[in-house]
């Protein structure tokens, strides 16, 4: 796992990718605190994350579109695959160092804790629950684009189903609020509001856990149809 | 080492692998022949992990490719034959991550990772990012990562296609030093390549083993033929009378009927006898002026065509001969356009 975790960030970084996704993402974070944070001068910086998460939506492909889509498209899945490494640290570590470019993304953003500080006290408690949704709002949004990329040997068709997915998750509240439930902001919402919710937890810790195995299945069964 | 047991594998109602079975010993080196979509890549794919087959068993230096997963890869270097490399990494972090997916030992590891970059001939370029390497050093990069970590077992898939012949001398001279404590098994349409370093050949065709045997048993094989083309002047046409006396001569056959009033012949001896001589002095007490007269020298690729194309060395039957006889038909026509284009 450690050595797939290793070079999937050396490739991230290595090649416009990681810098891609940091950028666009602090770019439109930077807009919207700016726009609703800084300007009216409000001390709660938690919608920065809140209204960032919808840039994910659009981005987060770009970090998983190549995860096993590129490995096919350029046959090195023959690498990781017969290599003595077991499918499931592969698919870990992949998952992993997606996770841990959104984290230094994050750090990134903590300037505009620094911004505020300089104003008055920021309130911190709104901060860390709305960091921890944003943590597993992005897992769950990573493990379901390592799914797609499991599925297809091209990048871009990884990166459609995964943008797909996601839009239709955000923008099927608009239809009816009884589709709160499974609409990803919808669960994020509540951390936002400074708690930790119990149900919202589990669900995105779930849909997470059933991507990761799913996947872990599907590259398994790719051995006897192959 | 390398032990397949009734491996099968089925696409669907399409079987690439069929039924195979195959025992390599250590220290060997195997050479795997066939033709593009025989099932060689199929096989070696099932050998390494990569696929599963649908039937059989797989087992490598004693461990049973499917129960012991870890254990088996861990004894393997694959080389596959689309020389997947990761274009974004450099030789060294290349070798470097192949090492750590092998399981390299941190300690050993930088030692490691430069033992194989020397051994391949990589040190100057790698500081290089693999996307600007020519083909040759690309070839050699997945050649260093089939290598890291010393396995016991390589298996290689066309490791010298699109090379040219210097690296190809180059490649070649690898896998002989490698002999020493490896165990190869290459896959290649190159028949002489194959028969340069490998020890045993084994010939495929449409998933099914069709020979195992070392190249020189497999030449000898098609040359016990006895086939005698014989190139000769009968202006009163007179080679029937005289092939009747023979009794030896199973069967006679007109290949070519050349510009310059001469005809040439494929005689099939009975029960692989020298006839050479018998012939010789016959034709000439009949007036009939032999220009040519030579046994059919075998080579493997003689060997690969013949047994690819069904031909059965046990019966002789007539439909092969006229098999032989097509081929040779072929090789004239050839030449003779070969001629044409010199003059």
């Amino acid at each position: 796992m450690l050595a797939v975790l290793k070079k999937e960030l050396k490739t991230y970084f290595f090649t416009p990718i990681g810098y891609v996704f940091i950028g666009l993402f602090l770019e439109v974070s930077s807009i919207i605190f700016y726009r609703y944070t800084y300007y009216p001068g409000i001390l709660n910086f938690s919608y920065v994350f809140f209204d960032s998460a919808v840039i994910l939506t659009y981005i987060i492909a770009i970090l998983t579109m190549n995860m096993f889509a590129g490995e096919r498209k350029n046959g090195t899945d023959q690498l990781i695959m017969t290599s003595p490494k077991s499918i499931t640290g592969i698919v870990l570590g992949k998952f992993l160092s997606a996770i841990v470019v959104v984290i230094a993304t994050e750090i990134f953003s903590f300037v505009y804790l620094a911004i505020i500080s300089h104003f008055g006290t920021p309130d911190l408690s709104t901060l860390g629950t709305t960091l921890i949704g944003f943590l597993l709002l992005t897992m769950a949004y990573i493990s379901f684009g390592e799914l797609a990329s499991s599925i297809t040997n091209q990048p871009i068709i990884a990166y459609i189903i995964t943008f797909a997915f996601f839009f239709a998750s955000m923008y099927i509240t608009n239809l009816s609020d009884k589709f709160s439930m499974i609409s990803f902001m919808g669960l994020y919402e509540k951390f936002v509001e400074g708690i930790i919710p119990v149900e919202e937890t589990i669900a995105l810790v779930t849909f997470t856990i059933m991507c990761i195995i799913l996947t872990i299945i599907i590259l398994q069964r790719r051995k006897n149809l192959k | 080492m390398i032990k397949v047991e009734n491996v099968t594998k089925k696409y669907g109602s399409f079987t690439a692998v069929n039924n195979i079975k195959f025992d390599i010993k250590e220290g060997e080196i195997v050479g795997f022949l066939g033709k593009n979509g025989a099932g060689k890549t199929t096989t070696m794919n099932m050998i390494t992990g990569y696929i599963e087959p649908t039937e059989g068993r797989i087992e490598i230096d004693g461990y049973d490719m499917n129960k012991k997963p870890k254990k088996a890869k861990k004894q393997i270097g694959y080389m596959p034959e689309a020389v997947p490399i990761y274009n974004d990494l450099t030789v060294k972090e290349f070798v470097d991550y192949m090492a750590d997916l092998k399981g390299v030992k941190r300690k050993q590891k930088k030692e490691e990772v430069q033992r194989v970059i020397e051994e391949t001939g990589l040190k100057e370029v790698q500081n290089t990012l693999n996307r600007h390497l020519s083909r040759g050093y690309k070839q050699r990069v997945s050649m260093a990562g089939a290598l890291i970590g010393n396995p016991k077992v390589l298996i290689l898939d066309e490791p010298t296609v699109g090379l040219d012949p210097q690296q190809v001398k180059q490649i070649r001279d690898l896998i002989k030093s490698l002999r020493k404590d490896h165990t190869v098994l290459l896959s290649s349409h190159i028949l002489s390549e194959v028969s340069q370093i490998c020890e045993r050949v084994m010939i495929i065709d449409k998933g099914k083993i069709l020979a195992i045997d070392t190249p020189k048993n497999l030449e000898d094989k098609v040359s016990d033929k006895n086939i005698l083309t014989v190139t000769v002047e009968d202006n009163d046409n007179k080679i029937d009378e005289v092939v009747e006396k023979i009794t030896d001569i199973k069967e006679i056959k007109l290949v070519n009927e050349n510009s310059d009033g001469t005809k040439q012949y494929a005689i099939f001896a009975k029960d692989n006898k020298d006839i050479r001589k018998e012939i010789a002095e016959n034709f000439a007490k009949n007036e009939i002026t032999i220009l040519e007269l030579k046994k059919t020298e075998a080579t493997l690729e003689d060997a690969f065509l013949q047994l690819i194309n069904n031909y059965s060395i046990d019966e002789e039957n007539n439909e092969n001969e006229e098999e032989v006889i097509k081929e040779m038909k072929k090789k004239n026509e050839e030449d003779s356009i070969e001629e044409g284009g010199k003059n």
